[in-house]
């Protein structure tokens, strides 16, 4: 029980960075990243595409935010912490599958 | 134009990241954890950052750095975090039988 709480308790910032670092990683060179790259060089317009894409990309995380929440509350912790954890190590392989088909 | 621009780029970013890894890995972050609001302030700022390094560099981070690693990086990333989160999953499972 207490480990269970010492994890619940951890503190503001060692999450903050947790999830900066895992999304910053996980953005770079991906489509996103891409497709804003596109439209700032066919417009020309850096400035407006960076201001676009960066709302989209909060509604988009405030979303996720939200859906992890609701999902928090609606199964159990153990569950809930298996589910994810399978699909972080599923969304690994696929990634890992890209590497194996663009590279051999 | 400028309006024009601006909701055309919206359209694009938030329709390709409905659904992608960055997103299913907020979500998992905000399920696991006490505090959504440190939970979108990482993922938010880490997202604005990599936007503007794209638009900033005129080409992919990956002119920088071989795209092969930034996906090798994210893969181990990910495997990390899954198999942690799986691990915890059983570790609650025996305290609550203890």
């Amino acid at each position: 029980m207490s480990k269970e709480k010492d994890d619940l308790e951890k503190n503001f910032l060692s999450i903050f960075i947790t999830s900066f670092t895992t999304i910053f990683i996980a953005e770079l060179g991906d489509k996103t990243q891409l497709a804003t790259l596109m439209l700032s060089a066919e417009s020309g317009r850096p400035l407006i595409v960076f201001i676009g894409s960066s709302i989209a990309l909060l509604c988009s995380s405030i979303a996720g935010v939200l859906i992890g929440k609701w999902l928090s509350s609606m199964i159990s912790k153990e569950r809930l912490s298996f589910f994810t954890g399978l699909l972080m190590t599923m969304i690994s392989i696929w990634i890992g599958y890209t590497i194996y088909t663009i590279y051999y | 134009m400028i309006i024009n621009l601006l909701i055309s780029s919206f359209i694009t970013i938030f329709i390709a990241e409905l659904g992608d890894k960055t997103q299913l890995a907020t979500l998992t972050l905000s399920g696991n954890s006490t505090k959504p609001w440190a939970v979108f302030l990482g993922s938010a700022s880490a997202l604005i950052l990599a936007t503007l390094l794209g638009v900033l560099a005129g080409g992919s981070i990956s002119t920088f750095i071989p795209e092969i690693y930034l996906k090798l990086i994210a893969s181990i990333t990910f495997l990390i975090i899954g198999s942690r989160l799986i691990y915890d999953s059983f570790n609650i499972d025996e305290n609550k039988i203890e």
